[in-house]
C-alpha cells in the first residue's frame, strides 16, 4: 500500500508539470495580451511593461524562469526587493537567512498584489464553499438515494428522484436569483450577497468564526445553489448502485444468516454501493470548485472562481497559471485520495 | 402539571412584556423626592420632571455604494484607469485644478490661483499651504510626521513628483500619455525608447526635461505645448495629483514601500476622505478625513464613511431591494418593473453620462469602402426605436460622436441639423446609389457584411435589433458574432470588421477629448476604420485653439457633419444616460463627468 | 403411479441481450413514458419550422416583452407594467421575439448539444475506460495518468481558452486552409461545432474512469473467468461479457450529464461563446430570461420547464434501459 501511495505522488508530479505546460502554451496561443487597451498605449510603453515582466523574452525562457521561481527553494539573505520577490513560503532560519519558496510571480492587473497574495486572500473562501456545497450535496443526496432505492417504485422513489431531476436542471445561473429574491429582498432572512468569512484564516482554508451564525448565513443559498445540483447526481448513482448491490447474491446470503435487515443495509450493502459514489467524490469536487465562479457572482463572494474568469479575459498569466496549478493540486491529490478509499472499500482491488 | 406550568409561564411572558412596553413606551412623568437645606431647615420636597425624550433612533452616517463587479485594480494615481480607481483617487486626492461635478466649469483645486505667462504657455500655480498628508492608523485618522517629527504638508514638490513619477517609463503608467498631450517635455520622457538601457543621468536628463517645477514650496510653474483652453483641465486630472515621495521611495525614517503604498495600513493622502479598509475583491471603505479644511470646490465631507461593495448589477440591485445599499444603477431588465413601482419609481433618476455608443466601418473593406452603402446603414437605423424598446434607459438617440455637454461640443438647441439622422427613405435612396454605383441589381450581390461586438449581453441585445433593423429596412442581412474584449482589441487594432462596436467615455470634459483624440489622424480608432481625412484633423487642430466658444462650437459641428454624413466613417448611435436608484435620505449630486464628488453628500440620519 | 404432467418447465425463446433488454423495456410503463416523450421532442426540433408560429428572428421591436393577459394572472406582480398583446402565445423576449418560436428551434440546438455531448462521452470515454481497466498494469497507469490530466484542468479555462482560440484563429483564416473550412462548417451550424468539440474534450474523463472502475471491480468476477475458461479472446470478453455490465451506471450517468452539457452550453452562451444570435437554444434563454427574473419570470421559467421536462424524460428513459439492460435481472421480468 505504501508503495502504491509513493508511485501515485510521483505521477502526480509529472502530470502537474504537464499541465502547466499545456497551460502555458494556449495562454499564449490565445490573441490578446494583458497590456492590450481599449485606447492604444504607445509602443514604448508596451515595450517598458513587457521588459518588466519578462514577456520580451522567448517563450521557452518565460516558461524555464517561472517553473524556477515556483519550484526552487532558496536560501537568501536578501529581503524581497519588489512584489516580483514574494513568496508563498518565507521561514526564517535563523540569523540572516530566509528559506523562501514558490513564487508565483506578480499579477499583471492588480500592481499592490502578487499572485500569492490573491491565492492566499482568495482560495480559502472558494474552498470553504466548495466544501460547503459538497457537504450539502450529500446531505441531500445520499439520504434520498438510499430511500429511493430501498422503497424503489413506490412514491418516495418517484419523487425522490423528481425533486433531484428538478434541482440539477435548473442551472444556478436561474435558481440563484431566485433564491436572492426569495429569501434575501422578500422575506429579509439572509443576507442576498457576500461572505461571512476573511483573512486570516486557520490551517490555510479554515475561517476563525466557523461556528457563528454570521458565518452560515452567508454561506446558506450559494451552498444550498451548488449543492442541489450535484445532490441530485449522488443521489441518482445511489440509487443505481444499490439496487445493483440489493440483488447480488452476498446479500441474499446475509438475508438467508438471520441479519437484521438493517445491518445488511449498512455493513453489506451501503459498503459496497458506495463505491461508484466515492469514485465520483474527486472529480465532482473539480467540477464544483471550477464551477463556483458563477456561484460567485450572482452572490457577490470574493472566491478565487470569479476571479480567475476575470484573470483570463485580462489574459493575466501569471494568476492564470497559479490558479490553474493550484487546483490541479488538489484535484490530483483528491484523486489519489480516491484511489486509495477505493482500494480499501473494495478489497478485491489492491496493488502491488 | 404541565397545564399549570404552561400557564405559569405565559403569566411570566405576559408580565415580561408589559414591562418591556413601558420601558420603551412614551416617556414617562417621574417624581422625585428632593431633599434641600432651606435657610438651615431641611425641606422635602415632591418634585415632579419630565425626562427628556429618548434619542430617535438614527441611522449610521455611513454611505453603502457598489463599484461593479470585480476588485478595484489599484488607486495608486500615476496607474489608475478604471472608473472605480479613478473614483477613489479623487476621493482621496485632490488636483491642481477641480471640475464641478455639475456645471463641468473649471474650479480651483490644490491651486488656490494661478497666472499665466503672455504667450499663453507657462502657468504659475500657487498652491494652498497648510494641508497635511494623513492616515488611517486603525483608530483614526491622523497626520504623517517626517524624519523631524514636524507634520508633512503638501507641497508644490509633491505635485512635481507626483507627475514626474507618472512620466516615468519604469512606473509603466497606462494613462500618462493624456498628460503628453499638454505638458513640454513629458512625452521625451514617458515615450523615451530602450529606457532601461539608458544611464542613470540620462535617465535623470529626461526626468528634468519635463517642464514642471516646484520654484518653491507654494509656487508650481507649469509649461505646456500648446495654449489649449484644455490645458487646464489635464493639469487637473488624477494622474497629476499629489503622490507622497517618502512612503514610495522611502527616506531617513520611513520604509519604502514602493508598489504596496497604496495598500490599507501603508496608504497616505490628504483630500477629504482617507483610506480606511480594503478586502481585495469584496470591500472598500473610506472615512471623513477629519483634518480636511474643505475648500470651495471641494467642502469638509458631511459623511462620516463610504463603503463599496464590489458586485454585479443584478447582485448590486437585490442589496438595493433588500435596503443594504444607498444608491445603484438599475439593470436593463429590471427598468420597467421599476418605472412601474410606486416606490422605486420615485427613487429613480435618469441624468446624462459621458459617453457615446457608436458603430464604426472599416473603411477599407468592401461594401464599407462606399459612402453610400456606410450613410445606408446609418440612415436605416432607427436610434428613437431602441433607446424606446431595446435600451429603455431615457439615452439620447446621437446624430454625432461627441457627447452634448462637452466644452466646445454641438447640442441638440445649438446645431439641431449636424451629424446624422435616422431616416429609412433616406437609407433607401442611398443604398439604391450604392447599388447603382457597384452595378447591383439585388442585394444578394452585396458582399457579406459582418457585425462584431465585444461580448456582453446589453452589447448582443443593441447588435441583434439592428441587424434586424438593416434586414426589414434595406433587405440586407448582416452576420452578427461577438469575441471576448482582449482578443476583440486585437482585432480591432490590427484587421478590424467591416462593423464594429465600440463607445467611448471622456477624460475630460472637451470636445478635443472626442473627435480629435479618437477619430483624427492620430487617433485611438485610426486603425480600426482606416479612414483619414486631412480636413477633418486640421479643422480639429484650429478648433483645439480657438477662443471664442461659440466658433469653436461651429468648428467642432462641422466636423462632426463630415465625420458622421459626408464621410460616414461611424455610425453615432446613442448618448449614454446613467439609471440609477437612490435612497430618499440621501442627499447627492449627479456628476456629468463620470466621478462622484462625494464630499458633497449628505445623507438624513433619522429614521422615519 | 402416475408422474404428474405439470410442472413442466416452460421454456421462453432464448433471446440475444439486447432483444430481452428491448422486451423489458417497453414493459416498463415510466420508460414508456419518458421514452415517448422524447421521441417527441425529436419530432418537435425536427419540424420545428412546421410548428412555430412566427421565425425565431423576427423582432416586432413595439411589442418587446410583451405577455399574453392570461400570464399576469399566473404572475400577479407583472400586471403593473406589463405590456399586454395576444399576438404572441407566450410573450415576446427582449427584443421582440415570439417566445414560443424559439422555444421550439430551441429544441434543435438543445436536443443536439445534449445528444452529442453524451454521445462523444460514452464512445471515447467508454471504450478508454473499458480498455484500460481491463488491461490493468502500465497500461492502465500510463492511460489514467493522461485521464488524470485532463481532469485537473478546470473546464472553464480549457472551453474558454479552446472557444476563444477557435473563434480568433479561425475566423481570420485564409479560404482553401483547414481552418477556414472549420469555420465555413461551424457557420453552417450556427456556431455549434465548435460547442461540441469543446464540450466533447471536456465531458469523455468521468465516463473513462467510471467505466475503467467498473470494469475493475467486474474482470474478477466469475463470469469473466468463465468466459476466459470457455476460450473467449480479449475482445470478445470486454464487449460482449464486460460491456452490457458496465453499460448500466454508465448510462445513468451520461444521461444525469445531459444536463450539465445543457448548462455548460447555457454558460457558454451567457458568457458570448455560444450559438450566434439570433440562433436560440434553451440554455441561453434562460441566460437571458435569469437577468429579468423578478420583472418577468416566465422568460427564465418557460425554457427552464422545457429543460425540466426534457430532463425528466431522458432520465425515465435512462432508468428503463438500466433495468432492462441489467443482464441479473434477465428473464426475471
Amino acid at each position: 500500500m505504501g508503495r502504491y501511495v509513493i508511485r501515485r505522488l510521483l505521477w502526480m508530479l509529472l502530470v502537474l508539470f504537464v499541465i502547466s505546460l499545456i497551460t502555458f502554451a494556449m495562454e499564449h496561443a490565445v490573441p490578446g495580451g494583458p497590456f492590450d487597451r481599449e485606447k492604444k498605449l504607445p509602443a514604448e510603453i508596451i515595450a517598458n511593461l513587457e521588459e518588466r515582466y519578462h514577456l520580451d523574452e522567448p517563450y521557452w525562457k518565460q516558461y524555464a524562469l517561472y517553473l524556477y521561481d515556483v519550484l526552487v527553494p532558496r536560501i537568501t539573505t536578501e529581503k524581497p526587493l519588489s512584489m516580483m520577490d514574494e513568496t508563498m513560503v518565507n521561514i526564517k532560519l535563523g540569523g540572516k537567512y530566509y528559506l523562501r519558496w514558490m513564487n508565483f510571480g506578480p499579477s499583471y492587473s492588480s500592481r499592490s498584489r502578487t499572485v500569492n497574495d490573491i491565492i492566499r486572500e482568495q482560495l480559502p473562501v472558494s474552498l470553504q464553499l466548495g466544501l460547503l456545497s459538497m457537504a450539502v450535496a450529500l446531505a441531500i443526496g445520499l439520504p434520498m438515494g438510499i430511500l429511493a432505492a430501498l422503497k424503489q417504485n413506490t412514491i418516495w422513489d418517484y419523487l425522490g428522484m423528481g425533486v433531484a431531476i428538478f434541482g440539477v436542471s435548473v442551472p444556478v445561473v436561474a435558481m440563484g436569483p431566485v433564491l436572492v429574491w426569495i429569501f434575501g429582498v422578500a422575506l429579509k432572512w439572509l443576507p442576498p450577497t457576500g461572505w461571512g468569512a476573511r483573512p486570516p484564516y486557520l490551517f490555510f482554508f479554515v475561517p476563525r468564526d466557523l461556528f457563528t451564525w454570521n458565518f452560515w448565513r452567508y454561506a446558506l443559498m450559494p451552498a444550498f445553489a451548488v449543492g442541489t445540483g450535484f445532490s441530485a447526481i449522488i443521489a441518482r448513482l445511489t440509487r443505481a448502485s444499490l439496487l445493483q448491490v440489493i440483488h447480488e447474491d452476498y446479500i441474499r446470503t446475509a438475508r438467508a444468516k438471520g441479519l437484521s435487515e438493517r445491518v445488511v443495509t449498512t455493513r453489506h450493502a451501503l459498503r459496497n454501493a458506495l463505491i461508484p459514489v466515492v469514485t465520483i467524490l474527486g472529480p465532482m469536487f473539480a467540477a464544483v470548485l471550477t464551477g463556483l465562479f458563477v456561484v460567485e457572482q450572482v452572490f457577490g463572494i470574493p472566491g478565487l472562481g470569479r476571479y480567475f474568469i476575470t484573470s483570463i479575459t485580462n489574459r493575466d498569466y501569471p494568476v492564470i497559471m497559479g490558479t490553474i496549478l493550484l487546483y490541479a493540486i488538489f484535484l490530483v491529490i483528491a484523486n489519489v485520495l480516491v484511489d486509495i478509499t477505493y482500494a480499501w472499500l473494495d478489497p478485491r482491488i489492491r496493488y502491488e | 402539571m404541565l397545564s399549570k406550568k404552561w400557564s405559569v409561564l405565559v403569566a411570566a411572558l405576559l408580565v415580561g412584556t408589559t414591562l418591556l412596553t413601558a420601558c420603551g413606551g412614551a416617556p414617562q412623568v417621574v417624581t422625585v423626592e428632593v431633599t434641600k437645606v432651606v435657610a438651615g431647615e431641611t425641606v422635602v420636597e415632591v418634585v415632579t420632571a419630565t425626562p427628556p425624550p429618548p434619542p430617535k433612533e438614527m441611522r449610521p452616517n455611513v454611505l453603502h455604494l457598489n463599484f461593479g463587479p470585480g476588485d478595484v485594480p489599484t488607486i495608486d494615481p500615476a496607474l489608475s484607469t478604471d472608473t472605480s480607481s479613478v473614483q477613489v483617487v479623487d476621493d482621496i486626492t485632490v488636483g491642481l485644478t477641480r471640475l464641478n461635478e455639475v456645471s463641468l466649469l473649471l474650479e480651483p483645486g490644490m491651486a488656490e490661483s494661478w497666472t499665466v505667462s503672455d504667450d499663453g504657455l507657462t502657468y504659475t500655480f500657487k498652491v494652498r499651504q497648510g494641508i497635511p498628508w494623513v492616515r488611517w492608523n486603525g483608530s483614526a485618522v491622523e497626520e504623517v510626521l517626517d524624519c523631524e517629527g514636524n507634520v508633512r504638508y503638501v507641497t508644490a514638490n509633491d505635485f512635481e513628483y507626483g507627475i514626474k513619477r507618472t512620466g516615468n517609463p519604469g512606473t509603466a503608467s497606462d494613462y500618462a500619455y493624456v498628460l503628453g498631450f499638454a505638458i513640454k517635455g513629458f512625452n521625451e520622457l514617458n515615450g523615451a525608447a530602450g529606457w532601461s538601457d539608458l544611464t542613470d543621468e540620462e535617465k535623470q536628463a529626461l526626468v528634468d526635461g519635463v517642464a514642471v517645477k516646484a520654484l518653491d514650496a507654494s509656487t508650481l510653474e507649469v509649461t505646456f505645448t500648446t495654449p489649449a483652453v484644455y490645458n487646464l483641465n489635464i493639469i487637473g486630472l488624477w494622474v497629476a495629483h499629489a503622490q507622497p515621495k517618502w512612503i514610495i521611495e522611502g527616506d531617513d525614517c520611513t520604509e519604502a514601500r514602493g508598489d504596496r503604498w497604496t495598500e490599507p495600513g501603508f496608504n497616505q493622502s490628504y483630500g477629504p476622505f482617507v483610506l480606511k479598509e480594503w478586502i481585495h475583491d469584496s470591500s472598500l471603505t473610506v472615512v471623513k478625513n477629519t483634518l480636511w479644511p474643505g475648500i470651495e470646490s471641494s467642502p469638509v465631507p458631511q459623511i462620516d464613511e463610504i463603503q463599496w461593495s464590489m458586485l454585479d448589477a443584478s447582485p448590486a440591485f437585490a442589496e438595493y431591494e433588500a435596503g443594504n445599499l444607498d444608491s445603484t444603477g438599475v439593470p436593463i431588465a429590471d427598468i420597467d418593473r421599476v418605472k412601474a413601482d410606486p416606490v422605486l419609481s420615485q427613487e429613480l433618476t435618469i441624468a446624462p453620462s459621458g459617453c457615446t455608443y457608436y458603430y464604426g466601418f472599416n473603411t477599407s473593406k468592401p461594401p464599407m469602402d462606399n459612402v453610400h452603402m456606410r450613410r445606408a446603414l446609418s440612415h436605416a437605423l432607427d436610434r428613437q426605436g431602441l433607446v424606446d424598446n431595446v435600451t429603455k434607459g431615457g439615452q439620447e438617440p446621437a446624430q454625432w460622436f461627441c457627447r452634448p455637454g462637452m466644452a466646445g461640443c454641438p447640442t441638440m438647441e445649438s446645431h439641431p441639423d449636424a451629424g446624422i439622422k435616422s431616416d429609412a427613405e433616406a437609407a433607401k435612396a442611398e443604398l439604391k446609389a450604392y447599388m447603382d454605383d457597384m452595378g447591383f441589381t439585388s442585394v444578394d450581390q452585396i458582399p457579406e457584411i459582418v457585425l462584431m461586438y465585444n461580448t456582453s449581453e446589453g452589447h448582443k441585445r443593441i447588435a441583434e435589433a439592428i441587424a434586424e433593423m438593416w434586414k426589414e429596412t434595406l433587405g440586407i442581412q448582416v452576420t452578427v458574432t461577438n469575441q471576448e474584449w482582449k482578443v476583440y482589441l486585437v482585432t480591432l487594432q490590427e484587421d478590424s470588421p467591416q462593423v464594429w462596436r465600440l463607445g467611448w467615455c471622456l477624460d475630460y470634459p472637451d470636445a478635443n477629448n472626442w473627435t480629435r483624440e479618437v477619430m483624427a489622424i492620430g487617433g485611438h480608432e485610426e486603425t480600426a476604420t482606416q479612414w483619414r481625412n486631412e480636413t477633418f484633423t486640421a479643422l480639429l487642430e484650429q478648433a483645439a485653439v480657438e477662443a471664442d466658444p461659440v466658433t469653436r462650437q461651429d468648428m467642432y459641428a462641422q466636423a462632426e457633419t463630415i465625420l458622421c454624413y459626408e464621410d460616414a466613417a461611424i455610425i453615432p448611435i446613442y448618448w449614454y444616460t446613467m439609471v440609477n436608484v437612490t435612497k430618499p435620505y440621501v442627499n447627492r449630486t449627479y456628476s456629468q463627468h463620470g466621478h462622484e464628488s462625494h464630499e458633497k453628500w449628505s445623507l438624513n440620519l433619522e429614521l422615519e | 403411479m402416475a408422474v404428474s404432467e405439470a410442472v413442466v418447465p416452460v421454456r421462453r425463446r432464448t433471446a440475444s441481450l439486447w432483444a430481452d433488454a428491448l422486451f423489458r423495456l417497453t414493459r416498463n410503463k415510466a420508460s414508456v413514458f419518458g421514452g415517448s416523450l422524447v421521441i417527441l421532442l425529436v419530432l418537435t426540433a425536427v419540424f420545428a419550422a412546421q410548428l412555430s408560429p412566427y421565425s425565431y428572428s423576427d423582432q416586432d421591436r413595439e411589442q418587446t416583452d410583451a405577455v399574453p393577459s392570461w400570464m399576469t394572472a399566473l404572475f400577479p406582480t407583472i400586471k403593473p407594467y406589463a405590456k399586454l398583446s395576444g399576438q404572441f402565445p407566450l410573450g415576446a423576449d427582449y427584443v421582440g421575439r415570439d417566445l414560443l418560436s424559439r422555444l421550439i428551434y430551441g429544441a434543435q440546438i438543445s436536443l443536439s448539444v445534449a445528444l452529442a455531448g453524451p454521445l462523444i462521452a460514452l464512445f471515447v470515454g467508454t471504450v478508454y475506460g473499458l480498455i484500460s481497466g481491463f488491461f490493468s498494469g502500465r497500461v492502465d497507469n500510463l492511460m489514467m495518468r493522461l485521464v488524470d490530466i485532463m481532469y485537473a484542468f478546470p473546464t472553464m479555462l480549457l472551453i474558454i481558452l479552446m472557444m476563444a482560440f477557435f473563434r480568433s484563429a479561425f475566423s481570420e483564416s485564409e479560404p482553401g486552409t483547414f481552418a477556414y473550412l472549420m469555420n465555413a462548417i461551424d457557420r453552417r451550424f450556427g456556431g455549434m461545432l465548435f460547442i461540441f468539440v469543446g464540450i466533447g474534450i471536456t465531458a469523455w474523463m468521468g465516463t473513462a474512469r467510471l467505466a475503467r472502475g467498473q470494469v475493475l471491480s467486474l474482470r474478477e468476477q466469475e463470469f469473466t473467468l468463465a468466459a476466459r475458461a470457455m476460450g473467449a479472446g480479449n475482445g470478445r470478453i470486454i464487449f460482449r461479457h464486460l460491456l452490457p455490465n458496465v453499460l448500466g451506471p454508465l448510462v445513468i450517468t451520461v444521461t444525469l450529464a445531459i444536463p450539465g452539457y445543457i448548462a455548460t452550453e447555457a454558460f457558454l452562451s451567457f458568457i458570448g461563446l455560444g450559438v450566434n444570435p439570433p440562433t436560440p437554444s434553451w440554455g441561453s434563454m434562460i441566460a437571458d430570461g435569469a437577468q429579468a427574473i423578478r420583472t418577468y419570470p416566465h422568460q427564465a421559467i418557460l425554457p427552464a420547464l422545457a429543460l425540466s421536462i426534457t430532463m425528466f424524460a431522458f432520465n425515465f428513459l435512462g432508468d428503463g434501459l438500466r433495468d432492462a439492460l441489467d443482464p441479473r435481472l434477465r428473464g426475471t421480468q
